[in-house]
This record gives structure tokens, C-alpha cells and sequence, in this order.
């Protein structure tokens, strides 16, 4: 019986110990190859990763990337309450404005009713979650009522939005109230 | 220079500057002047001094970076969010970063919300609330920085990874968008970042800090209750704020993960 | 989303849940996942209670379950793959597995389960691909060589040697099997972060679900292949296996129990959470479906199945639809599991809602297209390797 058998009785088992061989070397090589160069240089990561974080190109500068170029608004901004607000939280962000020191876009400006809605994103006086040390919050309608002007004012009709207090206090001045401070 | 005279003219009479302006004689050399680029960094001063000079592959051991959202100060304005949302071009219905509003009656039953993750701002109360309210404040949320971070402990591929200075980000080349790390994160920072369909979180915005730029959030919040800064510069607000008594706590304490992110004034109804 | 309708929206939902908790990031597929790995397990588990444990009454099925676990185990990639958001990087598991990430190892776990299974399929198969060879032409003459590693060496020596291999790998398949799936539970288990799925006894619930799951679908596609195919069906066999599905449907819905009562008993501050989801969102499917139909019917039945001498037709229908409801049981386990646990936000104060569609790339429609693929190429591994016995050439020859 067994002489009619062509192969020896073990080589099935030596063929499939090769070709599991050949796939874990196979498999190794490749990995080798395919690794990217900086992998696990400073952990289990690709090194390089670091650098391509640092790359993300800014697309917010900060008030002096605007401040610098807008002379005017920058002496008023920086008078006034409203010195901390960033220019691009209302405008936008200055990569949508500049790009390689040259103007490619201007930014939106807001207008209307859509002033208002931004002023009371923060000085809305009915949101009670607001702390009082960080905001002054005033009462829509209210505030208009008290200061005796029509319910459909604008807020930036009296108030400058980069210098809020500027004309109420021009205007405090030429008519000889005492002077607010700031 | 230019400028120095535009500011000269200003500072002379700014009633004639502004018909200046108006009549277009200034206008047009404004629009075409940008003085050394505003997108140049070099334009721009450095918001953590020394910065640049910083140039290692990591930050150096001399510094480390905490974040701090003050709670006492949040107005919930979105701002942070806003300047998040541009910074990134971050898909709508996913956030980096968002702000909540709690109101705690006094039941102590706990009302959550964060609509839009805050983008919009809060321009309306709740009016599902029947008892008086005890409670009310913002609280922002962002990336935990932590210590030991759940994400990069389940990364199957090593895509999220924490850098030698402590940030903990995605190498978006590499993830292959299992989700793991979403489930593992106990703050919920993370999701699918439907553009790239790869892992995506806040940074604390590490390219704009190693050019010496705070956080965009931070750098926006008009109140600063987003604070951020170097725990070994005894001068900075993060470390006084540590270093001296004050209400100070992270999320989810039992979690183990030690996050690098406070909370001044943290309510323990916060999650 | 304007301001007013998010405030709509917010106030809408009973409570609160994180922005990025919306969305259901692992869905339909990481349903599927687990419970075509578990079939896998489960049908090994079959094949070694005859090869390694001996239970006689078993070898009608021994080399079938085999063949079915390889049907199966060759598309538990599929619901991964179509998971992924970059497919093509799937490979970035094995080229840089992380030592910490529980689902680091699945590649390797897999790939050396699949190689596992399949050797000890040619191993068993050898002396009948040998057989049919000799007797093929053509390409599958090809075929047969390559299944047959090239050797018609059917010696008693050679079968000797082959008889050691087989054992071996049996042996390391068990283990092999119940790490695989055992550790699909921990990929859940292992997630600290999320209280539904944070259980020591996650692994333990997937690893008897998945037997359960095995043992019926061989049960249910023993007893249909036979039945169309006009054969005889062995009721030792038939019977064997609902006992061993009764048992071990005993300890898997014994801990599945066991899991929601410790939550429930126990009730920290994550049960009032716990509890708002498996009487919300998941009360249809866990209550109703999972617990009040497809386990508390079956698992009476069974018993009596199991306990009551019945005639062989009634075992036949009873064995067959009760083994199809496991099937379902265990389909809904594995959603109310993954499915469940993402509803939940890590807020603690909510719940998302979760609708899958037909039609998107991870919908019901991909889903049923997936769960038929397995049956396709056990068709086709059919005409390749003979399920039975009594079809195979080499077993007047040798018995197996």
C-alpha cells in the first residue's frame, strides 16, 4: 500500500510549515517597508505627526494681527470697555481676510438687528448666568424706556461698539454732565 | 514709516482723518499697506513670552501647560466656540469645544442645556423651570489634557498619541476612524470628523501655542475665564491660581485620568 | 440650527446630553461584528466537543461546524472594514498594534484563529481531498491539489502524524476560540468611560452568547440542509445539541440577568442613568424582544425539549425555530449591548436616539447583505469540502 504513494508522508506537514514561514517573513519585510521612518522615534506614534500639528496653518491671529493694520479702530478698541472683545469673534477669522500680506477678502460687518442680537449675546441681563464681576448686563426693553429713546434703537445708535461709553461720554461732556469714568 | 504717519495724522485731527478717509485720499493706501503681513507671525507679538524660541520637537521641560476655565467668569457668550469653530472649520454638529448652561433649583433638580454646543449663544432663558432657581452658571468644555489618557490607551494604531510635553493629539494620517477612542473618552471631547473621517478633538490648539499664540478660545474669551499658561512660571495666572486657595477641581475625579484642565469654581453637579 | 429651535431641541429631551454624544458612532456593524465572531466561536466550540471532548453523538456535525465557522469567520472583517473611515489603513492594526489598546490585538488574534481553523479543516479534510482528486478534473482537480497541500500521502503513518496535528490544533483552537471572543466582550468591557459596558462580565455574557449563537446555528442549518436536501437527519446528534444549547443558554441568560441586577442592585449614582435607558429607548428591544420573547420561549422549551422524550418531528420543528429565535436573541443582545450603551450619554443625564436607515453605507440593507455573504460561500465551500459522512469518498476508507 503505502510504496504507490508519490509524496513522502510528512511533506504536506514541511510544505505548510514553509509557506507559514515564508508569510511571517513576508509579513515582517513588508511592515519594515511600509512603516513610516519616524514611527516610535519618541513613543507609540509617528514622530513626524508633531510637526505636521505644529503646520496647521493659524487662521486666527490675535487683536494686534488687526489692530495693526486698522490705525483708527485701534485707538478707539483699545480706550474702551470693549478692549478685550476679539475682532475676529464679530468679524471673523484674519485668514479669511489676508493671505500673504495681501487683502483677499473683507470681512462681514455686522449690521441692524444683527447687532443687537451680538450685544446681547453678553449683556443680556435676563440670562441670570451671567456673574455680575465679569459683564454689566442691562433689560431689553427696559434700558431704551429708561434712557427715554424709541424701543426699536439699535444699540450701536448710542453706543460705539469697539468704545462703548465713547459718545455717551462725548456726549456727557458737551453737555456737562459729570464725567463717567471710561 | 507709513503707518507711524497714518498714526501721526490720526492723533492730529481725527475729524480730518475721517474725511480723509471718507473721501477715499487715505483709504486706498490703507487697503494696499499691509505692514509686514498681518498673518506674519512676526507681526503679531508673541502671548507667551519665549515662545519662539522654543523650537525642540517638544516644548521644553521648562515649561508646563495647564488650562484653567474659571466658572465664576463665564458669561457664556459662544465666543470660544465661534473662534473654535473658524479656527478649525469644524463641521456642524460636532464640537471641539462647548459651552454649557446649568440651572439648579432649589429642589436640586439639575437642568442642562447647550444648544448648538453654545455656537449661538444663550439669548433666551429656560422656561421649563417651575421652582426658583438656587443655581446658574456656564460651563465650558474642551479637551482634558489628561495625564493618562483613556484615548491613547485604546488607539489600536497609535494615531492619538501624547507628546513628551503633555498634549494628547491625532496624527490624522495614520487613524483609521475605528471610533474606540470616542467610546473611551469619559468627557465625550471627541468624534468622527466627517471631512477628514478620521478621530478628531481639541489640541488647546498646539499649533498656534508652539508659535507663541494662546489657545484661540482663550484668546477671544472677552471675560478670561479661559485661562491658560506655564505651571512653572510663578508669575503666570495658572500658577497663582494653583498655588493659592481657591475652588479648584476636574471632571470626573473617579475616572483616574488626571486631567491637566481645571475648574475654578467647579459645582459638584458638573459632569 | 437656529438658536430657537436648538433651545427647542434641548428642552425637548427629558435631560441633557453631551453635543458629540449625538451621534452613534459604532452602529449596525459593530452590531454584526460581534455576532458573527461569536457564530464563529460558537460553531468551533461544536467541532471540539467531538474532537477534543469526545461527545460521540456529535461527529454527524463535527467537520460541518468546521466549514460553517470558516464561512463565517472569513467575513467578520466585512462589518470592520465597511466601519472604518479609512478602510484602506485597516492594515495600520497590524503593523503597529498598540500594546495598550484592547482592540490592537484583534488582528493578530483573528488572522492566527483563521489559520488555526483552517489548518485543522485541510488536516481533517486530507484524506477525502486526496480521495476527490483523484477523481477531479480540470480546476478543481488544481483546487484539490492545492487544498491537499500537494501530497496524496494517506498513509497510516502519514494520518498518524496527521491525527497529532488535528488534536493540537483543536486543542489550541478552544482556548483560540474563546480568547477571540471573550476578548470581543472586553473590547466593551474594557471601556471604563461608559457604565453600560464597564462589567467584569462583559466577556463572560459574549462568550456564552457566542457558543449559544454557534450551537444554534449549526442546529438550525443541520437540520434545514438535511431537511431540503432530502437526507437523513441523525437525532442523537439533533438532540445532543439542544441539550449543550439549553446549558449553555442556562448560564448565558443566567448572566445577562445577573448583569442588570448587580446594576440594579448595587444602584450607584449610574443606575438612575442605567435605568432611564432599559425603561426608555431600550425597553422594546431588551424587555420585550430580547428578554420577554427570544429568551424566557426559548429557554422553556429547550428544557423541555432537552427533558421530555418527544417524537423526532417535534424536535425537528420545535429544535429548529427555537434555535432561530436563540439566533435572534443573540443578534438583539449584541444591540441592546453596543447599540444601548452608546445611547447613553457620558453625561449621565440622557439619552440619543438611534433609527438605522435601509439605505446608508452602514444600514439594514448592507447589514442583510453582509449576514447572507456568510451562507453564500458555505454554499460554495459545500461543493469543495462534503459536509457529510455519508458523501465523502475517503470514509469507507478512513474513518475521520
Amino acid at each position: 500500500m503505502q510504496h504507490e504513494y508519490k509524496s513522502n508522508y510528512l511533506s504536506h506537514v514541511i510544505k505548510i510549515i514553509l509557506v507559514l514561514v515564508v508569510v511571517g517573513v513576508v509579513g515582517v519585510a513588508v511592515r519594515a517597508m511600509v512603516l513610516p521612518k519616524s514611527f516610535g522615534e519618541f513613543g507609540h506614534y509617528r514622530g513626524d505627526a508633531i510637526q505636521d500639528e505644529i503646520n496647521r496653518p493659524n487662521r486666527h491671529g490675535t487683536n494686534a494681527s488687526c489692530l495693526v493694520c486698522h490705525p483708527y479702530i485701534r485707538e478707539m478698541h483699545l480706550a474702551g470697555v470693549h478692549s478685550t472683545v476679539s475682532c475676529e469673534f464679530c468679524h471673523g477669522p484674519v485668514a479669511d481676510h489676508v493671505k500673504n500680506g495681501k487683502v483677499t477678502n473683507k470681512l462681514p460687518k455686522k449690521e441692524g438687528k444683527e447687532i443687537k442680537r451680538l450685544c446681547l449675546r453678553c449683556h443680556n441681563q435676563i440670562i441670570r448666568a451671567r456673574p455680575k464681576e465679569s459683564i454689566k448686563m442691562i433689560s431689553m426693553p427696559q434700558h431704551l424706556e429708561q434712557k427715554h429713546v424709541r424701543t426699536d434703537h439699535n444699540c450701536n445708535q448710542c453706543h460705539n461698539v469697539h468704545a462703548p461709553l465713547m459718545w455717551v461720554n462725548e456726549a456727557k461732556a458737551m453737555v456737562g454732565v459729570g464725567e463717567e469714568t471710561k | 514709516m507709513m503707518m507711524d504717519g497714518i498714526e501721526k495724522e490720526i492723533s492730529q485731527d481725527r475729524r480730518a482723518f475721517i474725511k480723509k478717509v471718507l473721501g477715499g485720499t487715505i483709504a486706498g493706501s490703507l487697503l494696499l499697506v499691509i505692514p509686514a503681513g498681518a498673518m506674519e507671525l512676526s507681526a503679531i507679538p508673541e502671548q507667551i513670552p519665549g515662545m519662539r524660541d522654543d523650537t525642540g520637537t517638544f516644548i521644553s521641560k521648562k515649561r508646563k501647560f495647564a488650562f484653567i476655565v474659571d466658572i465664576t467668569r463665564c458669561i457664556g457668550c459662544g465666543s470660544c466656540c465661534v473662534a473654535d469653530k473658524n479656527e478649525y472649520q469644524v463641521p456642524d454638529g460636532m464640537y471641539r469645544t462647548w459651552v454649557e448652561r446649568y440651572v439648579i433649583d432649589d429642589q436640586d433638580n439639575v437642568f442642562v442645556d447647550s444648544p448648538n454646543g453654545g455656537l449661538d449663544g444663550y439669548q433666551e432663558p429656560r422656561k421649563d423651570i417651575e421652582h426658583p432657581v438656587r443655581d446658574t452658571f456656564f460651563v465650558p468644555k474642551l479637551c482634558n489634557m489628561c495625564e493618562h489618557p483613556s484615548c491613547v490607551q485604546v488607539c489600536p494604531v497609535g494615531a492619538t498619541y501624547q507628546t513628551d510635553d503633555g498634549f494628547v493629539l491625532v496624527d490624522a494620517k495614520r487613524c483609521v476612524a475605528c471610533g474606540y477612542c470616542v467610546q473611551a473618552c469619559p468627557y465625550s471631547v471627541r468624534f468622527i470628523n466627517p471631512k477628514t473621517k478620521t478621530a478628531d478633538k481639541c489640541t488647546w490648539c498646539y499649533h498656534r501655542v508652539r508659535k507663541g499664540l494662546l489657545p484661540a478660545c482663550v484668546n477671544v474669551c472677552p471675560v478670561q475665564a479661559r485661562k491658560f499658561g506655564d505651571l512653572n512660571d510663578k508669575d503666570s495666572e495658572v500658577y497663582k491660581i494653583l498655588h493659592q486657595p481657591h475652588v479648584v477641581s476636574v471632571l470626573k475625579p473617579d475616572m483616574g485620568n488626571k486631567p491637566a484642565l481645571h475648574y475654578v469654581g467647579l459645582r459638584r453637579e458638573v459632569v | 440650527m437656529s438658536p430657537e429651535h436648538g433651545a427647542a431641541v434641548a428642552t425637548a429631551l427629558t435631560n441633557y446630553v453631551f453635543p458629540n454624544d449625538i451621534h452613534v458612532h459604532w452602529s449596525l456593524m459593530i452590531v454584526l461584528y460581534p455576532y458573527i465572531t461569536g457564530i464563529v466561536a460558537g460553531a468551533f466550540i461544536v467541532s471540539s466537543l467531538y474532537h477534543v471532548f469526545g461527545i460521540q453523538s456529535l461527529k454527524p456535525v463535527s467537520r460541518y461546524a468546521l466549514v460553517f465557522a470558516l464561512a463565517f469567520v472569513a467575513f467578520a472583517t466585512a462589518p470592520l472594514l465597511n466601519h472604518l473611515g479609512h478602510p484602506e489603513r485597516a492594515m495600520n492594526m497590524m503593523l503597529t498594534p498598540n500594546p495598550t489598546s484592547a482592540m490592537a490585538g484583534f488582528g493578530y488574534i483573528y488572522s492566527a484563529y483563521t489559520i488555526v481553523l483552517i489548518l485543522e479543516i485541510l488536516f481533517i479534510y486530507r484524506p477525502t481531498l486526496v480521495a476527490l482528486k483523484q477523481k477531479a478534473t480540470g480546476k478543481m482537480k488544481t483546487l484539490y491539489t492545492i487544498l491537499s497541500i500537494g501530497s496524496d500521502n494517506v498513509s497510516e503513518k502519514a494520518l498518524k502524524v496527521d491525527h497529532k496535528i488535528i488534536a493540537f490544533l483543536a486543542a489550541i483552537g478552544i482556548p483560540m476560540a474563546c480568547t477571540l471572543h471573550g476578548y470581543v466582550g472586553f473590547i466593551f468591557g474594557g471601556v471604563k468611560a461608559n457604565p453600560m459596558w464597564a462589567t467584569p462580565l462583559m466577556p463572560v455574557i459574549f462568550l456564552l452568547s457566542a457558543s449559544v449563537s454557534g450551537i444554534a446555528g449549526i442546529i438550525l442549518s443541520y437540520i434545514l440542509i438535511k431537511t431540503f436536501t432530502r437526507k437523513f437527519i441523525d437525532m442523537d446528534c439533533v438532540r445532543t445539541l439542544i441539550k449543550f444549547l439549553w446549558g449553555c443558554f442556562i448560564l448565558d441568560f443566567v448572566f445577562e440577568m445577573l448583569e442588570l441586577f448587580s446594576h440594579a442592585y448595587m444602584a450607584t449614582h449610574h443606575w438612575e442613568a442605567l435605568k432611564d435607558l432599559y425603561f426608555g429607548p431600550l425597553y422594546q428591544s431588551f424587555w420585550v424582544a430580547q428578554v420577554g420573547i427570544f429568551s424566557l420561549i426559548p429557554f422553556v422549551v429547550l428544557g423541555i425539549l432537552s427533558l421530555v422524550k418527544l417524537p423526532d418531528i417535534v424536535v425537528k420543528v420545535l429544535g429548529s425555530v427555537m434555535s432561530f429565535m436563540i439566533l435572534i436573541q443573540v443578534i438583539l443582545m449584541r444591540w441592546n449591548v453596543v447599540i444601548g450603551g452608546q445611547l447613553m450619554s457620558k453625561s449621565e443625564r440622557g439619552h440619543a436616539v438611534f433609527h438605522p436607515l435601509w439605505f446608508e453605507k452602514e444600514g439594514i440593507l448592507v447589514s442583510i447583505i453582509i449576514m447572507i455573504l456568510p451562507i453564500v460561500f458555505l454554499f460554495l465551500l459545500s461543493k469543495v469540502f462534503p459536509f457529510w459522512l455519508d458523501d465523502d469518498p475517503a470514509v469507507h476508507k478512513q474513518s475521520v
